[in-house]
């Protein structure tokens, strides 16, 4: 060492001091040159410095670079560069966020109220999508369609963004301090007058305790809850049947034998969710259990459509057809009843309405035999005495079984009575109330108008209005006070026997909104800066560790235990529920009605699947929603039946006028298959006025028809006079309608083998009839290609899928479809990548229906793919039929080629061209996945079997050292099914539960025969007809 | 009867001097254009400008304009490309095959035709790029190499028609180039212009009718009618695969390549016989092109269009022999569902009404052959618009079915190509030889020697 150094002077000198670093040889033995080098950064001539007094010396290249600056310079600085906004980076990582990784909160979801339980993904702070709460008992996991489509109501653009006062005809955003003194003023010189709280069912333990406190502030106040739609008369039927309770929930997956009376409690009647869960249950081609479902009722509906028998009939002719039934059963000796059924007979019954009377025989053999294991359901709509009827019915037949303990609780404010509401606006009109506070409710839209509450509103001292958007109440009010959204909201629901669900905000409001027991909560503290953002949150607690807390018998301190209830968004209480009823013996006297005959037409309103009573008109994504019957989206329409339609001389699309007393609508005629003669059936929720762009003018309002008085139900007028208008109104349907007597294209469905069906008995007999029918293995000119590791395959039982449309919603939600409109329905143009397509065959008057989800076919020969010029479709490794957004050019030559047609194209900016760029507003943006890339005009899209979903579960799996499986990733679609028709896994995976669905005995591909190779598998439906009938 | 049938009409009626075919010729470019030149240029300018305008709008907004929708991918843009395509095929048969077949006749049309076949092609062109979602990005259908590795899909029809329709524009444009040279010179050496002069005389490339030029010319003009000739063949089977090798009944069908050349040859010949009817009138040509050209070429539209009906019956035949139950239904469908007045209209003006060419009348008096040849332009379309359409608007699914209707903005950008064709044949007519002076020279009376020694026989 010392030798070397003597050697290198200057290096010796050093050494002690540094350690010797070279990056030449020449730097090591200390050339003189390198060493000199060594002080400038730049080789010499390279560079040269800037001096003022040599310019005239510069040389040709630095002239050159100085000229190039200059000119860049110049250039860039007078570009109108275009703001994209700030974008900051989180330079401090929020708590709980890891940036591109989603975030789950467990809520509670108060798009209706069945409150379910829900899980909210949220992607840096933003809710993007709704997944049920796998936690929660009632709808395990699921969400329906209004669920997921309330992600769009957040954002909604169109919410209220500040308080509104009203002066003159116009509305003033003016502070929330004005309208807290000016409301509190009132509220405190009420004196006697009275303060009207108007609301919808009240769900939540807490917001009950808030009105209470309120109503301990302000005395006279007075609560007035109504429902558009509730179970109101039915469960008035039990209490007079049994004397106490409600009506109960009903084991449907228990039953062997289901007669539903005018009841829909596959789409709207009750929990969809939860009755579909256990309705499917109950039709498992696994455990080969196969419950039988008789439909009696006036119209198609989702629960019509699963029927294995259906039978179409007026709703008035209900009562006559229950007694019929009793005194049939009654007269075989099934039981033994002291009702007298004297005067009704089924057989002639059946002849009077054109009742298939064989069908209606085997009905009676099967109630018969299924004693304690079979329930007859009515119709919230039906009147009671078809109720009381059919109560003592299940009681006779021992059906009381299939009824379950538990009960559901939609509201811990009572409905007001019609006489309360009468007496609440004739306080109105003598000048008796002060305030009236709308409580998240429209009662100038929904109450018939006979009842003269919008008039009476003006005589009003103070109208205050709590709502999230304008509507047609709030138009009516002095004062419009803009509430939080479901996802920016504290609150708890308790919805079942033993059940709590708790909700808490995943985003701080948008908008200057308060949450709604927030603004009573201050009025009551009766000082305006009463008000802070955890003013509710503070409530729920203290009232949770005061009233809910104790009672749970908790070992862990409230703190804990409010931490970890939040977290499950879920609390199991030790209710015990109440079990006992015996039969009111005073109730078989109310059914002695002779039997009338009803002539005449009728018409019934009912809930729309999709935007109910109106509360989701506004969302685009709800009225876009295929009716899961008719098809028609954008409207509502008079569904009448053929044979009415020839007799009032209209087609589909002619305006008629419908007038019922005093009252009239103008709509225009579906004809729709299976509906019973004479019977009009229009669904709620449309024509709003003042609504928003979305909603307004969209349909026909149907409350025009109701009256406060009625002579069947709420919902059902009678005597009922039409006549055509001569007008024709065009409705826009996802779906072509087929002449049901058309040879040509009659029962296409079937002899293509699109649907594939055989019968339970039959199913029994040969396991083997549906694969009997396959083609076997066809010759291709392509080579097959080998897919030996992972591939992706999707199965849908069509036994189980109820075809209500939630898958749709869910992957319009998870995929950033856009809203097209009707314009664009008109022409075929919609974007949903999931469709549910609806076949009829049979008679127009008594259809038989199948569904069919119909999305991406993932072939392995995928025709479209070796069709598109510049190969933007194309195939993964794992299965996949892929799009290239970026390398489409729009040739639209795939979606020709596609035999499912399953691709849609983007023909407009469609977010542009939807009432005029409502779409395009910032807000919206933020409700987009991040995942998905939003398409824009000209290109192809179509469902991708959720690749996203797959890409993250790759990266998880590839994170976590383990190969990726097929149960690691669920579809938007499979995660929404309330009724788990959708599987979806890796075809090669022969340990998995997809693997069984996938290689099912009653699996078919559609369109077999074009040897493409599908990647979809359907299980055949089986009807459960009568044994003699397979 | 007693027709002498060794003795040929001649091809040049009223025993024009050759002076007399040049002057004939070159009249419209040597006058100035007189009023109803520009009456009728400001009507096809005005188709074309409306069709430019709803193009425009189209871009702007996006074929959402269109009647297009979610079971009909391809509609009017596609029906016209295939049309145009369609007229485009006379020209090169006139002037490639019939040149090959020694068939003298042609020359009095083929200048003419050829022209026609070019800005047939030029509005076909345009469709197939126009019509895509991106045109902006109709350049990804050219194979072009580029550092994201991405390449054309071979597999794809549309590729093909890419070579396809670009090599038949690019052959055909340079026969027709080189047809024109020694017309060019002649030109050239009429005018006294010197603008024109130059024009001409860079066109002409210095020609100068020396012998070894002719030799040379008529060598690659040889060539080139061989070349042209399998093209015409070519591209019609090749458009007919954009539907043939699809998997979807009513396209998906092997009889589509003989069938879609002889409907082009059929409607390329309709066109050229509805023009020409015009350009012999107004140009004084009736001489040149005489009603013997005329009469030959309604024969080979009564010929084409039985081969068209033959295979409209022949699909029938097929679709119910194939025993495929989607096939049937197709047929069935197109003959008489929603679709059915487009399919007679189809029938009647391309299998019925040119049977009345077999009157010798009716094939040889003006007006008849007018409405005729018309009905047959008329029927060709709709024959594009019934493969097209009512094919894809109920396929397999019935779910998905739809029924197509054009939107104003359809039946704009359609008006739009015919007004480019025609301002394209209007400036053509005046500013180049509409016959080529040349060859009508030599198969002029007395312009070759006979055996006869040069004497008229007729």
């Amino acid at each position: 060492m010392s030798d070397f150094n003597s050697d290198n002077p200057q290096l010796s000198q050093n050494s002690e001091l540094q350690p010797n670093y070279w990056r030449s040889f020449e730097e090591l033995h200390n050339d003189p040159n390198v060493l000199e080098a060594r002080h400038h950064e730049f080789k010499d001539g390279a560079t040269d410095d800037f001096d003022p007094l040599n310019l005239s010396s510069i040389s040709r290249r630095k002239f050159l670079a100085l000229l190039g600056a200059s000119a860049a310079l110049a250039g860039t600085a007078c570009t109108d560069y275009r703001d994209k906004g700030e974008i900051v980076p989180y330079n401090i990582k929020p708590e709980e966020i890891t940036v591109g990784k989603p975030n789950y909160y467990a809520s509670t979801c108060t798009a209706c109220a069945n409150s379910c339980g829900i899980l909210i993904k949220t992607r840096e702070g933003r809710p993007i999508k709704v997944d049920g709460n796998p936690d929660h008992p009632v709808n395990k996991g699921k969400i329906c369609a209004k669920g997921q489509a309330n992600i769009l109501n957040l954002y909604d653009p169109e919410r209220l963004k500040k308080p509104l006062k009203k002066t003159g005809l116009n509305f003033n955003e003016v502070s929330w301090k004005e309208v807290d003194n000016d409301v509190l003023a009132a509220l405190t010189f009420a004196g006697s007058k009275e303060i009207a709280i108007v609301c919808n069912s009240i769900t939540s333990p807490t917001t009950f305790k808030v009105i209470e406190d309120f109503k301990i502030k302000f005395p006279s106040t007075k609560v007035y809850s109504y429902n558009f739609f509730n179970d109101s008369v039915k469960n008035a039927a039990w209490q007079k049947t049994f004397d106490s309770g409600k009506y109960p929930l009903v084991k449907w997956n228990e039953a062997n034998v289901i007669l539903s009376l005018e009841s829909d409690f596959l789409g709207v009647d009750g929990n969809k969710l939860e009755n579909s869960r256990l309705f499917a249950e109950g039709r498992d081609v696994d455990t080969k259990t196969f419950n039988r479902l008789y439909c009696v009722d006036s119209t198609l509906t989702i629960t019509g459509n699963n029927a294995d028998y259906r039978l179409r009939l007026r709703p008035e002719a209900q009562f006559e057809f229950v007694m019929s039934l009793m005194n049939e059963l009654s007269s075989k000796g099934a039981f033994n009843f002291s009702v007298n059924t004297s005067g009704y007979s089924l057989s002639g019954f059946a002849s009077k309405y054109n009742l298939k009377k064989k069908v209606l025989d085997q009905l009676v053999n099967d109630l018969a035999t299924n004693k304690g294991k079979a329930i007859i359901d009515a119709g919230r709509s039906l009147a009671e005495n078809v109720h009381i009827a059919v109560n003592l019915l299940n009681e006779a037949l021992g059906n009381s079984e299939m009824f379950r303990n538990d009960s559901a609780v939609n509201t811990f404010v009572e409905n007001s009575s019609v006489q309360e509401i009468e007496s609440l606006i004739q306080k109105m009109n003598s000048g008796n109330v002060a305030v009236v506070i709308h409580f998240d409710s429209n009662p100038v839209y929904h109450l018939a108008s006979d009842f003269g509450y919008k008039d009476a509103l003006s005589k009003v001292g103070l109208v205050v209005s709590l709502s999230e958007r304008e509507n047609e109440t709030t138009h009516l009010s002095k004062y419009v006070l803009p509430i939080n959204h479901n996802f920016e909201s504290w609150g708890d629901a308790k919805t079942r026997t033993g059940v709590i669900s708790l909700q808490q905000p995943v985003i701080a409001p948008l908008n200057d909104t308060r949450q709604k027991e927030a603004i009573l909560l201050t009025w009551i503290a009766g000082k305006t800066d009463a008000f802070n953002e955890t003013l509710y949150h503070e409530y729920l607690m203290k009232n949770w560790e005061a009233s809910i807390y104790p009672k749970l018998n908790s070992k862990l301190d409230f703190k804990r235990f409010w931490f970890g209830a939040l977290h499950d968004g879920i609390v199991l209480t030790n209710e015990s529920p109440s079990v006992s009823r015996s039969i009111n013996p005073g109730t078989t006297s109310l059914l002695s009605q002779p039997s009338s005959s009803v002539k005449g037409y009728t018409v019934v309103i009912k809930e729309n699947y999709n935007i109910s009573d109106g509360s989701f008109s506004h969302n685009g994504w709800m009225q876009e929603l295929p009716h899961p019957v008719s098809k028609i989206a954008w409207d509502n329409y008079a569904a009448v039946s053929e044979k009415t339609c020839k007799d009032l001389g209209v087609k589909n699309n002619d305006v008629i006028e419908i007038k019922v007393g005093g009252r009239k609508l103008s709509l225009p005629v579906f004809m729709q298959a299976g509906t019973a003669d004479e019977v009009i059936v229009i669904e709620s929720g449309f024509g709003r006025t003042n609504s928003g762009t979305v909603a307004n003018g969209v349909g026909f309002n149907s409350n025009l028809l109701l009256s406060k008085t009625n002579n069947y139900s709420p919902w059902i007028y009678s005597g009922v006079s039409i006549s055509k208008t001569g007008d024709t109104y065009k409705l826009a349907s996802s779906q072509e309608h087929h002449a049901f007597d058309d040879a040509k294209t009659q029962d296409l469905h079937k002899t293509r083998h699109i649907i594939q069906e055989g019968t339970v008995a039959g199913y029994l007999k040969n396991p083997d009839l549906i694969k009997e029918k396959h083609e076997g293995e066809l010759i291709s000119v392509y080579d097959p290609q080998p897919y030996n590791g992972l591939k992706w395959g999707m199965s849908i039982d069509l036994n189980k899928c109820t075809g209500c449309g939630d898958c749709v919603a869910a992957c319009n939600v998870e995929n950033n479809i856009p809203v097209v409109g009707k314009d664009q329905v008109l022409v075929s143009r919609e974007m949903q990548w999931l469709r549910i397509d609806r076949y009829y065959s049979g008679t127009v008057d008594e259809p038989s229906v199948s569904v069919q989800p119909m999305l991406c076919q993932h072939c392995d020969q995928a025709p479209c793919e070796n069709v598109c010029p510049v190969v933007a479709t194309n195939h993964s490794p794992d299965g996949l039929n892929q799009m290239v957004y970026n390398r489409c050019v729009g040739t639209r030559y795939c979606s020709n080629n596609c035999p499912y047609k399953v691709r849609r194209f983007n023909f407009f900016n469609f977010r542009d061209h939807f009432r005029d760029s409502y779409q395009e507003n910032p807000l919206l943006s933020l409700m987009h996945n991040p995942e998905v890339t939003v398409r824009s005009r000209g290109v192809m899209e179509k469902c991708t079997f959720c690749v996203q979903r797959i890409a993250e579960a790759r990266a998880d799996a590839t994170y976590e050292k383990r190969t990726l499986k097929g149960s690691d990733v669920t579809t938007a679609c499979q995660d929404s099914c309330g009724s788990n028709a959708i599987h979806f896994g890796d075809i090669n995976d022969k340990e998995s539960e997809f693997y069984k669905y996938r290689n099912h005995e009653l699996g078919y591909y559609v369109l077999e025969e074009l040897n493409i190779h599908p990647n979809v598998t359907y299980i055949a439906k089986l009807r459960n007809t009568y044994p003699e009938e397979a | 009867m007693n027709i002498d049938y060794s003795q040929q009409a001649p091809v040049v009626a009223g025993r024009l001097t050759l002076a007399q075919i040049e002057e004939l010729v070159a009249k419209p470019m040597d006058t100035k254009p007189n009023k109803k030149f520009f009456i009728a240029l400001s009507i096809s300018g005005s188709l074309l400008i409306i069709g430019a305008v709803f193009l425009a709008f189209s871009f702007y907004y996006g074929t959402g304009l269109w009647g297009n929708n979610q079971p009909v991918g391809w509609a009017f843009p596609i029906v016209n490309f295939v049309f145009w395509v369609g007229i485009g095929h006379a020209g090169t048969l006139i002037s490639a095959i019939l040149f090959l077949l020694r068939q003298k006749w042609r020359t009095g049309i083929a200048r003419f035709a050829e022209a026609m076949t070019i800005f047939a092609v030029m509005c076909a062109g345009i469709f197939p790029v126009i019509h895509t979602g991106r045109p902006w990005l109709a350049g990804y259908l050219m194979p072009y190499p580029n550092q994201h590795g991405l390449w054309v899909n071979f597999t794809s029809p549309l590729v093909w028609d890419v070579f396809a329709v670009s090599t038949y524009f690019t052959v055909s444009f340079v026969f027709w180039y080189v047809g024109l040279i020694p017309d060019f010179a002649t030109m050239r050496d009429r005018t006294s212009s010197k603008i024109k002069k130059t024009i001409y005389s860079v066109f002409s490339l210095g020609w100068r009718h020396s012998n070894r030029h002719w030799t040379h010319y008529e060598k690659a003009y040889m060539l080139l009618a061989g070349f042209a000739t399998p093209l015409v063949l070519s591209v019609h089977t090749i458009v007919s695969f954009d539907f043939a090798v699809s998997i979807l009944p009513g396209w998906h069908t092997t009889i589509f390549p003989p069938y879609f050349v002889a409907g082009a040859i059929f409607s390329g010949f309709a066109m050229v016989v509805t023009v020409l009817v015009f350009v012999r009138k107004i140009f004084d040509l009736e001489h040149i092109i005489t009603i013997d050209h005329l009469e030959k070429m309604n024969k080979i539209i009564l010929a084409t269009g039985m081969m068209v009906g033959y295979a409209y019956a022949m699909e029938f035949f097929i679709a119910w022999y194939s025993g495929v139950p989607s096939e049937q239904f197709v047929f069935i469908n197109r003959a008489f569902g929603p679709y059915a007045w487009a399919y007679w209209i189809m029938v009647s003006c391309n299998v019925i009404f040119p049977q009345l060419f077999w009157f010798k009348k009716i094939r040889r008096t003006v007006p008849f052959m007018m409405v005729i040849v018309i009905l047959v332009n008329v029927g060709m379309w709709f024959e594009r618009f019934v493969i097209t359409i009512t094919s894809t608007s109920r396929d397999f699914l019935p779910s998905s079915w739809g029924y197509y209707k054009p939107t104003i903005f359809d039946i704009g950008i359609l008006l739009g190509s015919f007004g480019l064709f025609f301002t394209l044949v209007i400036l053509f007519t005046k500013s180049l030889p509409v016959v080529s002076i040349s060859e009508i020279k030599a198969v002029a009376d007395g312009a070759q020697p006979t055996i006869h020694g040069g004497e008229h026989h007729a």
